[in-house]
């Protein structure tokens, strides 16, 4: 057990306490965190910064609001439920496209206008809220997501979290949705966890369940090396979240769309710590790393300049 | 960052200094016991008087026990009749004595003292304005015959001792040497003693050698607490204080406990005006709880045992504190399994409630009657879903059904032995309901596994919680020595600044420890 304590150590293996103490708390504000915990307020900055946002057809506050509910969810191509307050994923309902008398979900179940209406209304009175407060529901665009990643997902979208110290992308992994996570890129549920080189954007060794993988669980398609797209442009949204929420410390989720690029899907002040099994290394040096270099008076471009250098740093000293 | 870190572990380390100072002075000074059920000898120590009256004016001076010395001294009462009282204190023997006196008295009378004591044993200090070293002193200044036997004696003491000690014990020995009718003393010790060989003219001469040599010393007198009699003898005995020990030597064979009624060669009683005295001196003994003695005493023991403690709360309010105070020691665990273990449970504090829950119900008719409970919610919960019910009238419906069920299980077990149907009534149904519902989301949004997972982890630190706040160690600790819940205090504060992995982390990262 103290050679395993050895290891991580050296590994510079970060733990939730240490996050929380040394990052979260440290570097996230109380008043600052509204920014994130509300994706009405997160959407509503992403505009003011012109950082692109999944569109948004509505907000579902009360039982008035749910009259329009049709109105709002008119989309041929489909939509997205979510609770504004919702977190890991809960209470989201992802509809592909309409059907007679209803939709079909992701999933390729159906579902009817009454069961949309309850699941609204559970997401209302709290049901997936950080201590059960009231909700709002938001219905906005469904990704359409870019085919690079096609021969490893299934069923649903794959997503980028960049974790981003003071304004520096230190860490990012690529979340593949799989059968066992039912469409779902969340880790916990068993979707797969790529990691990602912040110098140029291509993917490295995978996890999935906290093990190490090759290869796509579901597509048995090997994971390493795809290039990721857009990817100045992705480090450069998630650097800017820096200015746009004051989050020391935060988890950017980016979507890539076919259609218009990458969209910021959501923020986290909590980030995950199983990004470092992804990336096979700890957070700690290049987080402390970044404590020291990060600076509110630099540009985005001067922090992404810091972040390729830690990267390219951190490659050296694996290598070596 | 570091200021903060430091802040918190100093306040840490303040808060747990400060606790475990109280309870080790409680416990280690003031004797405090600090295991349950210790109980300790109490003795109703009492001076009866009884004598008849002659219509002259009486007085009446008896030593009483002086409350200053260093032992449990409880309570004192006197009986005395028409007498006029007065109590005298001798601070330089540190005796204290009663005076009775009436102008006239007639007929027979009776007059009593009481006090209750633990008394005294060989370890108990002498106080230290005793122990101060005494000037070397020459006795029997006026008789030169004893005064030259004396020097010579006691020079000869001095040339056969190494040190202090010896000396002690070798005039000990020689001042107490019996000999055989006939037999003749050593010439000194014969003319010193004078023909007296009581046992309190052998202490007073060893007293004399031994100030004589600069020892302090003293003769103590007052009582063996062996057993319960209606009359006790008084004992003698000598207390000095050599090379830093207090040390008692007693002539006769000491019972484990003695209580000191007072000092120097003076009689326990000087009576004038009065006769056919009549003294007892009555001992009976009781046991009591030991915690109860040490509180109840005067002095700095008692006052900090009513500061620091709940026993002058009334007695309702005293038995929830009873529980109150265990929960911080459930709550101090539950971190220490979520920090350092890493233990997933639904809900922070929900645990230690369920562990509470569980004190009516004791624990595996608990875990039985709480996954029963939580079984039967789930699948009424599941069954509601499709209903497509609002959160809140879903909630109030899987409430009165945990209402019905136990409501079910009480009657269905009435007539059997099962204490389990009469300690249902409390099981917080509310804390249940939540967890059903807390449940029923984790199985949905994650899986049934995962669900089952946090469910048993629940109550796997439950029932930890549970069995550690009714441990009757615990119990006892808490209340008694409710300073303790500064140490939790501190050690959740030390706990809330740990950044090392958790256990379970290491199995989660454990692909990164090669």
């Amino acid at each position: 057990m103290f050679g395993a304590i050895k290891a991580l150590r050296r590994n510079g293996v970060i733990g939730i306490n240490e996050r929380n103490i040394r990052y979260v708390n440290a570097l996230n504000a109380r008043r600052s965190l509204v920014t994130v915990d509300d994706k009405c307020i997160t959407k509503q900055l992403a505009q003011d910064f012109d950082i692109p946002t999944p569109d948004l057809y509505g907000v579902v506050r009360d039982a008035r609001d749910m009259k329009k509910l049709p109105e709002m969810i008119a989309h041929p191509d489909g939509f997205v439920v979510k609770p504004a307050q919702g977190s890991q994923g809960k209470g989201i309902i992802v509809i592909d496209s309409p059907l007679k008398h209803g939709w079909r979900l992701s999933s390729g179940r159906r579902i009817d206008l009454g069961a949309m209406q309850f699941q609204i209304n559970n997401i209302l009175s709290g049901m997936y809220s950080l201590g059960g407060q009231p909700d709002k529901a938001l219905i906005e665009y469904r990704v359409k997501f870019d085919d690079v990643f096609g021969k490893i997902s299934f069923k649903g979208v794959p997503d980028i979290r960049v974790i981003v110290l003071k304004g520096i992308p230190v860490f990012a992994m690529l979340r593949l949705p799989t059968a066992a996570s039912d469409g779902k890129a969340n880790l916990h549920r068993g979707g797969v966890g790529v990691g990602v080189d912040i110098a140029t954007g291509e993917t490295r060794q995978a996890m999935q369940y906290d093990a190490l993988i090759e290869v796509h669980p579901d597509t048995a398609h090997p994971l390493e090396g795809i290039h990721t797209p857009y990817w100045d442009e992705i480090l450069m949204m998630a650097a800017r979240s820096y200015e746009m929420t004051g989050l020391g410390y935060v988890g950017v989720d980016i979507v890539l769309d076919r259609d218009k690029g990458p969209l910021l899907l959501e923020l986290n002040a909590r980030p995950g710590i199983s990004i470092q099994i992804a990336n096979r290394r700890g957070l700690r040096f290049v987080l402390e790393k970044a404590m020291v270099l990060g600076d509110e008076k630099h540009s985005a471009e001067k922090r992404i300049e810091i972040a390729r250098t830690l990267a390219f740093d951190q490659e050296i000293e694996i290598a070596s | 960052m570091k200021t903060k870190l430091r802040q918190a572990v100093i306040l840490g380390l303040i808060l747990i200094a400060a606790g475990l100072g109280i309870f080790l002075v409680k416990s280690v000074r003031l004797g405090y016991p600090v295991v349950p059920g210790a109980t300790a000898t109490i003795w109703d120590f009492e001076i009866y008087l009884e004598f008849e009256g002659r219509d002259e004016p009486a007085r009446l001076e008896v030593y009483l026990p002086a409350s200053d010395v260093q032992r449990s001294f409880p309570q004192e009462q006197f009986y005395n009749g028409p007498f006029g009282l007065s109590l005298v204190a001798e601070p330089e023997t540190q005796n204290r004595q009663a005076v009775w006196t009436y102008r006239f008295p007639s007929n027979r009378k009776v007059l009593r003292y009481m006090a209750q004591t633990v008394g005294e044993t060989m370890a108990t200090p002498l106080p230290p304005s005793f122990t101060q070293t005494e000037p070397e002193t020459i006795p029997f200044q006026s008789d030169l015959i004893k005064r030259q036997a004396f020097i010579v004696w006691a020079g000869d003491l001095r040339r056969r001792s190494a040190d202090d000690q010896s000396f002690v014990n070798l005039a000990l020995q020689e001042s107490f040497e019996n000999r055989a009718a006939g037999e003749e003393y050593a010439d000194e010790i014969a003319v010193l003693l004078d023909g007296r060989t009581s046992t309190r003219a052998r202490l007073e001469l060893a007293r004399h050698t031994l100030h004589s040599a600069g020892i302090p010393a003293r003769i103590a007198n007052g009582v063996y607490l062996s057993d319960s009699r209606r009359r006790v003898e008084t004992k003698h005995w000598l207390e000095y204080h050599v090379d830093g020990e207090d040390l008692r030597y007693f002539p006769e064979d000491p019972s484990g406990r003695f209580f000191t009624i007072w000092y120097g060669n003076a009689g326990l009683v000087d009576a004038s005006g009065i006769e056919e005295l009549d003294i007892q001196i009555g001992l009976q003994s009781h046991r009591d709880a030991a915690i109860d003695v040490v509180r109840s005493s005067q002095g700095s023991a008692g006052a900090l045992g009513r500061i620091f403690g709940f026993n002058d709360l009334p007695l309702t309010t005293q038995l929830v504190y009873k529980v109150l105070v265990t929960i911080p020691v459930g709550i101090t665990i539950l971190v220490f399994l979520r920090q350092f273990i890493g233990f997933k449970t639904l809900g922070t504090f929900m645990p230690v409630l369920i562990g509470i829950a569980f004190r009516e119900t004791a624990l595996i008719n608990g875990l039985i009657l709480f996954t029963l409970l939580v079984a039967l919610g789930l699948g009424l919960r599941f069954y509601l879903e499709r209903l497509q019910l609002l959160l809140v009238p879903r909630l109030a419906v899987v409430v009165i059904f945990i209402v019905m069920v136990m409501a079910g299980v009480t009657v269905a077990l009435t007539g059997t032995d099962q204490a389990i149907g009469l300690s249902i009534s409390l099981f917080p149904i509310v804390i249940l309901t939540m967890t059903i519902e807390r449940m029923s989301i984790v199985w949905e949004e994650s899986s049934a596994s995962e669900a089952i997972k946090q469910g048993m982890g629940s109550l796997a630190v439950a029932s930890i919680a549970y069995l550690v706040m009714t441990n009757s160690h615990i119990e006892y600790l808490m209340y008694q020595f409710p300073e303790l819940l500064l140490v939790l205090m501190g050690l959740c504060v030390l706990m809330g600044r740990y950044t090392g992995l958790r256990l379970s982390e290491l199995w989660r990262f454990r692909q990164l420890a090669q």
